[in-house]
């Protein structure tokens, strides 16, 4: 293992990683530091209630409108491997730029799927992942600016064979 | 298919000042929760947990995944390129280990 490797352990493990968390403002969001350190612990069940309170308290959230294209099938054959795309039509300047995008499911155990930080060398925001689904539920793409903006759009994917081994 | 292996997806050739996509997939399982009589079995699952790329050095990227992404994670994101060089992504699991991959941008 090289210095390069090891410096990279160090700081996916130790305090540099929440340090690193904490400077991309993710301080606002406890369970995605927990992750961010690196535990594999299970995490308690947690109503989308919750996970958006956690997520950003009473902080005011507008639909999306056209400023943010998100696709996701209608029906999802395998609730397994679930395609989403989220693209923003907002600036990445350095000064006001998408900073966060979440991806929350609001029926899987823990909603959050992914959470991706972006800087403005990102040129646009548009991220793409593939999510685990465990039931028919509606998906939440949400978008965060340096300024604190909140932008949200919501769309119902159905299930048929549910993704989570359940 | 062992863990840990990294593909990389960049277009051939790009123009300077262009947004480029880059998708990287990673072998993984992500292992899912066990349950035992209604309960979650308390242990260190093995997942991907965070994804961290850079371009020529700078931060471009980075995600906080959970076991609610699928197995052999997949992510896509852009990156304005000004000059040539190279992406380089590294996914950490909750392991310890972190996998590494790269590919060129050139113009």
């Amino acid at each position: 293992m090289n210095n390069l490797r090891r410096t990279f352990l160090k700081l996916a493990t130790g305090t540099g990683a929440v340090a690193a968390a904490a400077a991309l403002g993710l301080s606002a969001s406890g369970a995605a530091l927990a992750q961010a350190t690196g535990s594999g612990k299970p995490l308690p069940d947690e109503n989308v209630a919750d996970t958006m309170k956690r997520l950003f308290g009473n902080r005011p959230i507008q639909p999306a409108g056209n400023r943010v294209k998100f696709e996701a099938p209608m029906i999802a054959e395998n609730g397994a491997v679930v395609p989403v795309r989220v693209e923003v039509e907002l600036p990445m300047a350095s000064d006001d730029y998408v900073r966060n995008i979440y991806i929350i499911s609001d029926k899987n155990r823990r909603p959050l799927n992914a959470q991706f930080m972006l800087t403005p060398e990102a040129g646009k925001a548009s991220v793409g992942t593939n999510i685990r689904l465990a039931s028919t539920t509606d998906v939440r793409a949400i978008a965060e600016t340096s300024k604190g903006a909140l932008y949200a759009v919501t769309r119902e994917v159905k299930v048929t064979v549910g993704g989570c081994g359940g | 298919m062992s863990t840990g292996q990294v593909r990389m997806r960049v277009p051939e050739k790009v123009k300077a000042g262009e947004v480029v996509t880059v998708r990287a997939l990673i072998t993984h399982p992500m292992e899912i929760m066990a349950f035992k009589d209604g309960k979650p079995v308390e242990k260190n699952y093995d997942f991907i947990h965070k994804v961290e790329a850079t371009y020529n050095g700078k931060k471009v990227f980075e995600a906080v995944t959970s076991q609610a992404v699928s197995q052999n994670p997949f992510v896509s994101f852009q990156v304005k390129v000004d000059v040539p060089g190279v992406v380089r992504i590294q996914f950490f699991d909750t392991q310890g280990k972190t996998y590494e991959g790269q590919a060129e941008i050139k113009f």
